[in-house]
C-alpha cells in the first residue's frame, strides 16, 4: 500500500529566511503522525504547502503514490485533505449549522446537511447541537464545529494545528478518542504540537523540525519527553532551578472582592475575586481561555479602574483607584497576553517601547523631556540579558518574531525589579529554550522577594513554575492552594466549572 | 499572464515614506498636464505657470511666504492631532473664530496704541480657536460623537458668524454700507519685517511654531503620548495614557494653532474683517499635514509646495486664462495620489511568477 502522503525535498524560501530546507517524510494510511518543533521551526509553512495555501519552491508532494500539485485549499479538500486551524473561522452570531454550511465547497440543502452533521457527530461521539449560536459555545465546542466541518468531507488526511492549546484536560481526552477512532478507520492524521506528553500519548511517529530542517523521525513511545525536547531545541534542556522549602514573606499583593463591569459583548468580567500573594510567592491562575483572564489582568494592571480603593492593596496600600502609571510607581508591573499592539507598539523601536512602561520607574523622563540615551541603554541591557534576537535598540518591535518580542517584553518588566509582577501567558508561542529562560527569570525575581501572578492556559507551565494555584472559570476564582495538592483531574474539573467544596463565598 | 501581488514589508520603507510625497507632486504635474491638455488648454504651460513661475520669479517669493505661513501653522497643529488619530477636519472654523476674536480685541482697542495689543490679539485668537475645538472634543469624549462631522459642521456656523458681525455690531461706520469691519489701528496690524515687501511677522512665526512642534513631538512625553495613541491605542492605555486626555490635548493644540493663524492673517494681510476672509486655508492645511508626513519639518516644505500652487494658480489665471478652480484640482490630485501611494510604505509590489500558480489537475 502506498504512503498516504509523501514529501520529498520540500524547500520554501522567504525573504531572509529559509523556512523549509529539503524536508522529506511520509505519512502512512491510518497513522497519527506528529509534526514537532519550536516556533519558527517551519511546521506551519510545511503544513500550508500540504494544504495548498502556499506553493513549495522545490520538492515533490506525493498523494497515495501519485505526484500532485496542490494549487489551493479547495484542491486540497478535493484530494481528501482536511485541516483544523488553531484559530477558528466562525461567525459568532450564526448557528453551528449555518457556519458549517458557509464553509462547504458544494451547496447542500440544509436539511440534508443537518442529517449528515448529526451522523458524523454520532459516529465520533461529538456532542453538539447544530442549532446553537456559536457565541454561546465554549472553545472546545467551537473546535468540534471545525472538526465536523473537516470530517464531512470524508478526509483521508486530517491536519490538526495545535489543537489542544485551548482545551481542558478532559476535552483533550475526548479529542484524542475521536482522533484514535478516525485513525483506526484508516484516516491519517498530521498532528502539530509542541506538547510532548500529548504526542507520547497519541502519536505513532514523530517528525521533528528545527530551523527549517528535519532533525529526526522517531517513535515517540520509545523517546522521553526530555529527549524529544532536546532534539527540538538542539541543546540540553535546563530545568527550573528553584530553592526547595522556601519560606514566603508578608502578604504583598492582596485582592479583596474585586469585580469588573462588563466591557464588551462577549467579554467575561471578573466576579468577586479574592486572593493573596506573599513576598517570594508565585501564584498561578489556570483556566480555559475566555474565562475572565483578560479582565483580571486589566483590573490588576490598572487599565480597568474599579471603584473600591481597598479592592487591591500592595503592602497594605490601597491602589484600587490608581491608573497604570501610578500603580507602576507603587511597584506593580504587568504584561498582557497580546504582545503586538498591547504590550508593545509594533511600529516603534524597542527603545521607544521601553519608554512605554519603564519611563517613570527608571528615570527616563526629566521635566517632560524623554532621555532617549537612558532608554537606549536600558533596552540594550534587556536585549543582552534576555538574549533577544534583534539588531539593536533601534529595531522596530514589529520586526521581531513573536518569541523574541515576548522575551524583550518580559525582560523589560522583570529588569525593572517590580515588587509585584502580573503576567498573562508569559511563554505563549515562545520556544522551549526561551520559555525556560523566562521561567528562570520569574523564579529569580520571586526569590528576590517579589510577589508574582502568572495567568496561563498551559497547565504544565503552571505546575512547574508556581507555588500556589487557583483556577478561574466564568470570571470567578477558586481558592488558591499549594500547587502540589492539586491533581490534574481536579484542575480540569475546576476549569470546567465544577467548584464543589472549594468554591469561594 | 503576468500577475502582481501586494506583499507586506517586514519594516515600513523609509525610502517610500519620504519618496511618495515627492512622487505625488511629480505625478500631479504629469497628470495635470494631460488633463488640461485634454480639455483644450496648453497643459504644459499650465503646469509650468503653476509649479515653476512662483519659484523662478523673485517677485512672487513674498507671496509664497505669506501664503505658506498660515498653511504651515495650521498644518503643524493638524499634524499633531492626526498623529494621535484625532481627526480635526474643522481647522477652517477654528481659524475663522480665532480671527474673529482677534478682530474683537482690535476693535475694542481701536485708536489706542501699545505693544501689548498684538500679543493680546494672539492670545484671544488662540483661546477662541481652542474653545471652538473643545466643542467636538467634548462631544467625542462624553458622547462618543464622531469629531470629523462635528468639527466640519462647526466651520459653516463660523462663516455665518462673520456675516452677522460685519453686517451688524462690527460694521464699519465709515464703510459707506460695505459689510466689513473698520480698518485696524496701527498697533493692531502686524509689522512688516522686510521693508518694501508685504512679508509680515507671521512668516517667521510660522517657521518657529513648526520647529517647536517638531521638538515637542520627537523629544517629549507629550509627543510620545500623541504618537503612541495614534499607533496603538491599546498599548497607550497599558502605558498609562488616557484616551480622553489625549483627544482633548490634540483638539486644543490643533484648534489653538488654527486660531493663531487666523489672528496673524487678519492682523497681517487683511487688517480688517471682510466677508471674503475665509479662504479655505484650514482645509488646504489638511493636505499640507499629510504631504508633510505628519512631521512638522515636512509640514514646512509641504506648506511651501501648496503655497506655490496658490500663487501659481493666480499666475495661470492671468497668463493663460486657466479657471480659478484649477488650483483646487491640482491640490486635490496631489492629496489623492499621496494617499494612494501610501500603501507602498508598508507593502511592496511583487510579481507572481505564473508557473507557481498552475492549478491542480
Amino acid at each position: 500500500m502506498p504512503n498516504r502522503l509523501e514529501l520529498t525535498g520540500i524547500t520554501k524560501q522567504f525573504p531572509g529566511v529559509l523556512a523549509n530546507d529539503h524536508v522529506s517524510f511520509a505519512v502512512k494510511p491510518g497513522e497519527i503522525h506528529a509534526l514537532l518543533g519550536e516556533n519558527g521551526a517551519g511546521k506551519s509553512t510545511l503544513v500550508k504547502m500540504i494544504y495548498g495555501i502556499m506553493q513549495p519552491d522545490a520538492g515533490e508532494i506525493r498523494w497515495n503514490g501519485e505526484p500532485v500539485v496542490v494549487a489551493n485549499p479547495k484542491a486540497a479538500r478535493k484530494l481528501g485533505i482536511g485541516m483544523v486551524f488553531q484559530h477558528f473561522s466562525l461567525f459568532e452570531a450564526l448557528t453551528v449549522l449555518e457556519n458549517i454550511a458557509l464553509g462547504m465547497d458544494a451547496k447542500i440543502p440544509s436539511r440534508e446537511l443537518e442529517s449528515r452533521i448529526r451522523e458524523v457527530m454520532e459516529t465520533y461521539g461529538l456532542a453538539l447541537d447544530p442549532h446553537r449560536t456559536v457565541a454561546t459555545l465554549s472553545v472546545g465546542e467551537r473546535q468540534r464545529i471545525e472538526i465536523v466541518r473537516a470530517l464531512l468531507l470524508n478526509p483521508q488526511l486530517l491536519i490538526m494545528d495545535e489543537p489542544t492549546s485551548v482545551l481542558t484536560p478532559q476535552e483533550v481526552e475526548q479529542l484524542f478518542t475521536v482522533l484514535r477512532k478516525l485513525a483506526a478507520e484508516g484516516c491519517s492524521i498530521l498532528y502539530i504540537s509542541h506538547k510532548l506528553h500529548e504526542i507520547k500519548a497519541l502519536c505513532d511517529t514523530a517528525t521533528i523540525l528545527r530551523g527549517g530542517k528535519l532533525v529526526d523521525t522517531c517513535d515517540p513511545k520509545e523517546e522521553t519527553s526530555r529527549s524529544m525536547a532536546e532534539k527540538m531545541i538542539g541543546t540540553g534542556l535546563k530545568d527550573i532551578v528553584k530553592a526547595e522549602g522556601r519560606a514566603f514573606g508578608q502578604p504583598k499583593l492582596v485582592v479583596n472582592r474585586l469585580s469588573t463591569g462588563k466591557t464588551g459583548h462577549f467579554d467575561v468580567p471578573v466576579d468577586n475575586v479574592s486572593f493573596t500573594v506573599r513576598a517570594g510567592e508565585i501564584l498561578g491562575v489556570a483556566g480555559v481561555a475566555g474565562n475572565g483572564q483578560n479582565a483580571l489582568l486589566d483590573a490588576l494592571s490598572g487599565e480597568l479602574i474599579g471603584d473600591d480603593r481597598e479592592a487591591i492593596t500592595i503592602d497594605g496600600h490601597g491602589i484600587g483607584l490608581m491608573n497604570t502609571t501610578e500603580r507602576r510607581r507603587q511597584g506593580l508591573c504587568a504584561v498582557p497576553e497580546e504582545r503586538n499592539g498591547h504590550a508593545a507598539v509594533g511600529d516603534f523601536t524597542l527603545s521607544d517601547n521601553s519608554v512605554l512602561t519603564a519611563r517613570d520607574r527608571l528615570g527616563m523622563v526629566m521635566m517632560g523631556l524623554i532621555n532617549s540615551g537612558a532608554a537606549k541603554t536600558y533596552t540594550g541591557k534587556v536585549i543582552a540579558d534576555f538574549a533577544v534576537k534583534a539588531l539593536g535598540p533601534a529595531s522596530t518591535a514589529g520586526s521581531l518574531s513573536g518569541g523574541n518580542l515576548q522575551k524583550y517584553i518580559m525582560g523589560r518588566e522583570i529588569l525593572q525589579k517590580p515588587s509585584v509582577l502580573v503576567v498573562s501567558q508569559p511563554t505563549w508561542g515562545v520556544d522551549a529554550g526561551a520559555a525556560a529562560a523566562i521561567h528562570q527569570a520569574l523564579v529569580d525575581l520571586a526569590a528576590a522577594g517579589s510577589a508574582i501572578v502568572v495567568i496561563s492556559q498551559d497547565l504544565d507551565e503552571l505546575r512547574a513554575l508556581c507555588d500556589t494555584l487557583a483556577v478561574i472559570n466564568m470570571g470567578r476564582l477558586s481558592a488558591a492552594r499549594p500547587v502540589k495538592d492539586f491533581s490534574v483531574e481536579e484542575i480540569g474539573l475546576l476549569m470546567g466549572g465544577v467548584h464543589g467544596s472549594m468554591e469561594t463565598a | 499572464m503576468m500577475r502582481y501581488r501586494l506583499e507586506k514589508r517586514p519594516e515600513p520603507s523609509k525610502l517610500m515614506l519620504y519618496g511618495t510625497p515627492v512622487a505625488a507632486v511629480v505625478l500631479t504635474m504629469i497628470l495635470g498636464c494631460l488633463l488640461f491638455s485634454a480639455i483644450g488648454y496648453n497643459g504644459l504651460r499650465a503646469v509650468q505657470e503653476i509649479f515653476l513661475t512662483p519659484l523662478t520669479n523673485p517677485y512672487k517669493w513674498q507671496d509664497l511666504g505669506i501664503k505658506a505661513a498660515p498653511l504651515i501653522i495650521i498644518g503643524t497643529g493638524l499634524s499633531v492631532a492626526y498623529r494621535a488619530n484625532v481627526w480635526n477636519i474643522g481647522a477652517e472654523g477654528q481659524y475663522i473664530i480665532g480671527a474673529l476674536a482677534a478682530t474683537g480685541v482690535a476693535l475694542m482697542t481701536w485708536g489706542m496704541s501699545g505693544w501689548w495689543i498684538l500679543p493680546l490679539m494672539a492670545i484671544a485668537g488662540m483661546a477662541a480657536g481652542m474653545a471652538y475645538a473643545s466643542v467636538p472634543a467634548f462631544l467625542k469624549t462624553r458622547l462618543n460623537v464622531n469629531e470629523i462631522l462635528t468639527s466640519l459642521m462647526l466651520t459653516y456656523a463660523s462663516v455665518q458668524l462673520i456675516y452677522y458681525l460685519i453686517r451688524g455690531p462690527w460694521k464699519d461706520p465709515m464703510g459707506i454700507g460695505f459689510p466689513q469691519s473698520r480698518l485696524f489701528s496701527e498697533a493692531a496690524r502686524l509689522p512688516n519685517i522686510i521693508p518694501g515687501t508685504i512679508v509680515h511677522l507671521g512668516v517667521p512665526i510660522a517657521v518657529i511654531v513648526a520647529l517647536i512642534a517638531w521638538f515637542v513631538m520627537s523629544k517629549t512625553v507629550f509627543g510620545y503620548r500623541m504618537r503612541v495613541v495614534g499607533a496603538a491605542p491599546h498599548a497607550a492605555r497599558y502605558g498609562g495614557f488616557s484616551e480622553t486626555k489625549t483627544i482633548w490635548l490634540a483638539m486644543l493644540v490643533s484648534g489653538g494653532l488654527a486660531g493663531l493663524a487666523g489672528m496673524l492673517e487678519v492682523a497681517g494681510p487683511f487688517q480688517r474683517m471682510v466677508p471674503g476672509f475665509p479662504t479655505n486655508y484650514g482645509f488646504t492645511a489638511i493636505i499640507v499635514a499629510f504631504l508633510g508626513r505628519l512631521n512638522p519639518l515636512g509640514v514646512i516644505v509641504a506648506g511651501v509646495v501648496l503655497a506655490i500652487t496658490f500663487v501659481g494658480g493666480q499666475v495661470a489665471q492671468t497668463t493663460i486664462g486657466l479657471p480659478d478652480e484649477a488650483t483646487g484640482i491640482f491640490q486635490a490630485m496631489m492629496l489623492f495620489l499621496l494617499l494612494a501611494g501610501d500603501i507602498l510604505v508598508r507593502y511592496r509590489i511583487r510579481r507572481v511568477s505564473p508557473e507557481a500558480s498552475v492549478g491542480a489537475a
